[in-house]
């Protein structure tokens, strides 16, 4: 055990060293980590979208070390950005940081703003080092057990990814989550097959023979809806006044640590979960907080402990969302989903046969992003708080010209922009009906593996569906697929609550 | 037992959504037997086994959408869906959003299919800029239907008058027209919009933002970017290569 930790202490360290001495590498992450402060920060502007942006605008352009470090440094900027306007203005800048608000603004009301963000700084900081540390441990723990995992067992992850998405991302009808991922699902079958090149659902568009590819998806599902939804005169919102000192007490810090180091553990874990992602992370963590605090009821009113709570999870949630995303090829969260576009785009396949030496430079990538967010957080929060005032249809329309071009560059030309407004038109009307969607984006990007490895396990077993039961690890992955679409059958659950009543 | 008034459009709503997609998973199943399942002949060549077939994974797929699409439509009904269906507030009808969304397609509309590809990409997303921000900022509705009118003069010229690709990349009158009615549009917001703060940056935004992009997409990551040969573009890139290049390659 301790050869093992020594091992990875020391690949790390290598990955860190290479990264530290290279001075590029300071360009891209104070960049980055600035952009998604400011994605983050400003309501509208979501980390997925920062993630999907840069993607289009880096993913393929640059060598893959420096898109990581663009990328990576934006999720991780984003993530924490969103705190500011759910402090000081009861807007959550994203949706992860939609529980932060609930104490957040009530502190900054009662001229503890200062204290509100340098707690939260660093909260974010030890959440984001926890999840990281998750990452640098267990996915080796895992990568070792997946090397295991065969066709049968992923096909039935990709489709437990998708359902799980589906279910835990839906705010209505949990059919609608399913709905949302079959619909993704559909679109990755567009194009030839993977097996034997035979054409699907081409209608004789050629541009159509390579199926729907991945960045003009991610703009059109996640930027297209944000432009149309937030393109409306918004009433500037009444912006606190900081008041405080935004350099956190020591003291405080440590009375804190059991808080922080608890919803960094169940971010973390939170995050693993296939395409679950950091706004479910911070509810939960906050939850969790609301029920095991000795000051329940001061939650809600202004609590430092339950806004620490959701900031630590959700920026922990990021390690945890790559676990899968690299162990797996399953992303853990929409913004993994992007990374995961980034990947492919690169032709790096994610999942147990990838570069171990990616994952060592993605952990010292988080580290040194996590170090960049800290110190800027702490330093420079005032300007941030600047960007705050800038109305969102200011600006939506650069962001409609950066999708653009970062999508026309990709590729596939015009094509690729013709893609994307219609995806963005299904994802706009999907949005108005409630369908979520991420199970979607986790649908086109995990289409392809799910189709591919299901038929080979068939192909293999001469077309015996028994591959799907015989081996251990298959037959898990296929009960926990069936408990979940049971779980979720309302005449099931009355049957059940009939046979308890009766016995 | 009674539900709120936002669900009972959710469920009308739900019930046009679960038709349409029972619609479409019909569609795509019947589309599925195009393709070849049960080890059929094609020019001679036998095909695949069933479970081989690549038809397979979207039988299943789109059979699971189907019957989810059922159970919506059930869903919709049992919780009054149906009965509201036709009704405007079951449609959740409301004209300002409508208008909205209207102009907001014909804006983005002229911008991917009209002008991105036939246009020069700093004129285009100029002009694009200044018709979201004049039209949306205030949530006016006359500066809406400027701003839509504005984008689809400029859109409906050039798609028209240089549709095919082959002219796509070639200097055409349509890179004028943009520019005029981008000139138009900036001077109209700037007379009738002079008391809002915010529109005095809308031209320099408008001109800056496509311009920094456009050359760090083709000069900092050697990308291909829309038009090449556009009114402005071919003089940035001319003057790249032939005066400022040449200065540091020295």
């Amino acid at each position: 055990m301790i050869d093992f930790l020594l091992t990875q202490l020391m690949g790390f360290g290598g990955a860190f060293y290479a990264l530290v001495a290279d001075p590029i590498t300071y360009i891209y992450l104070i960049s980055s980590v600035f952009l998604g402060i400011v994605f983050g920060a400003l309501p509208g502007l979501t980390a997925t979208l920062a993630v999907t942006i840069l993607t289009g605008f880096f993913g393929n352009k640059i060598p893959l070390d420096y898109a990581l470090i663009a990328l990576l440094g934006a999720y991780v900027g984003a993530i924490y950005g969103g705190s500011y306007p759910s402090i000081l203005l009861n807007i959550p800048g994203t949706a992860a940081s939609a529980a932060s608000a609930m104490d957040g603004h009530p502190l900054a009301k009662a001229g503890r703003g200062g204290e509100a963000l340098g707690m939260t700084t660093t909260a974010s900081f030890i959440g984001t080092l926890i999840g990281t540390t998750a990452l640098l441990i267990f996915v080796w723990v895992l990568l070792l057990i997946s090397q295991n995992i065969a066709s049968p067992e992923k096909a039935l992850l990709a489709l437990f990814g998708i359902l799980l998405s589906g279910t835990l991302m839906s705010e209505d009808l949990v059919v609608k989550g399913w709905i949302s991922g079959m619909i993704g699902l559909a679109m990755a079958m567009v194009g030839l097959d993977p097996l034997l090149s035979e054409p699907r659902y081409t209608f004789g568009w050629s541009y159509l023979l390579s199926g729907f590819q991945v960045v003009p998806v991610l703009m059109g599902a996640f930027a297209i809806p944000q432009i149309i939804e937030s393109l409306r005169y918004a009433k500037p919102g009444d912006l606190v006044q900081l008041k405080g000192r935004v350099l956190p007490n020591f003291g405080q810090v440590k009375k804190h640590m059991p808080t922080i180091a608890r919803s960094g553990v169940i971010g973390t874990g939170v995050g693993a979960l296939p395409g679950v992602g950091e706004d479910v992370a911070g509810w939960v963590s906050y939850g969790v907080g609301k029920s095991v605090s000795k000051e329940p009821k001061k939650f809600g009113k202004g609590s430092l402990e339950g806004l620490l709570s959701s900031e630590t999870a959700n920026n922990a949630c990021i390690g945890g969302a790559l676990i899968p995303l690299l162990v797996l090829g399953i992303p853990g969260s929409p913004p993994a989903a992007a990374l995961m576009g980034a990947f492919r785009i690169n032709n790096i396949i994610p999942g147990p046969t990838i570069d171990p030496e990616i994952i060592l430079r993605v952990v010292a990538i988080m580290v040194l992003a996590s170090f960049t967010m800290f110190i800027m957080g702490l330093f420079t929060a005032r300007l941030f708080i600047q960007i705050l005032r800038l109305p969102q249809t200011v600006f939506l329309p650069i962001v409609m010209v950066l999708t653009t071009i970062g999508s026309f560059s990709v590729g596939g030309g015009i094509n690729d922009l013709y893609l994307m407004l219609g995806v963005g038109a299904v994802a706009y009307l999907m949005g108005i009906l409630r369908y979520p969607i991420a199970p979607l984006v986790i649908g086109v990007i995990l289409g392809g593996l799910f189709d591919e490895t299901f038929r080979r396990s068939l192909f293999l077993s001469d077309g015996n569906p028994m591959v799907f039961i015989s081996r251990p690890g298959a037959a898990i992955l296929l009960f926990m697929n069936v408990a979940l679409i049971l779980s979720q059958l309302k005449f099931l659950h009355r049957l059940v609550r009939k046979i308890f009543v009766r016995s | 037992m009674a539900i709120s008034k936002d669900k009972a459009i959710l469920r009308a709503r739900d019930f046009w959504g679960a038709l349409v997609l029972i619609a479409l998973s019909l569609f795509f199943l019947w589309r599925t037997s195009f393709i070849p399942l049960f080890g059929e002949n094609r020019a001679g060549v036998s095909g695949a086994d069933w479970y081989n077939s690549a038809a397979l994974a979207p039988l299943g797929i789109f059979s699971a959408l189907l019957l989810m699409s059922i159970s919506m439509l059930v869903t919709s009904i049992k919780d009054g869906g149906a009965a509201q269906a036709f009704s405007a507030i079951g449609l959740g009808f409301e004209r300002a959003e409508v208008w909205r969304i209207v102009t907001l397609a014909i804006v983005l509309l002229s911008y991917i299919a009209g002008l991105v590809p036939r246009v020069d990409f700093i004129l285009c997303s100029g002009l694009l800029i200044t018709a979201l921000i004049f039209g949306y900022h205030s949530g006016l509705q006359r500066r809406m239907g400027i701003a839509a009118i504005s984008m689809f003069i400029a859109g409906a010229y050039a798609l028209i008058a240089n549709f095919p690709r082959s002219q796509w990349n070639k200097p055409h009158d349509d890179d004028w027209v943009t520019l005029v009615v981008w000139v138009v549009l900036t001077l109209y917001m700037l007379v009738t919009a002079r008391n809002e703060r915010v529109m005095r940056f809308v031209p320099w935004i408008a001109v800056l933002a496509p311009t920094i992009l456009v050359c760090a997409m083709a000069f900092g990551f050697r990308q291909n970017v829309p038009n090449r040969g556009g009114l402005i573009f071919s003089q940035i890139e001319y003057q790249y290569y032939v005066n400022i290049r040449p200065m540091w390659s020295k």
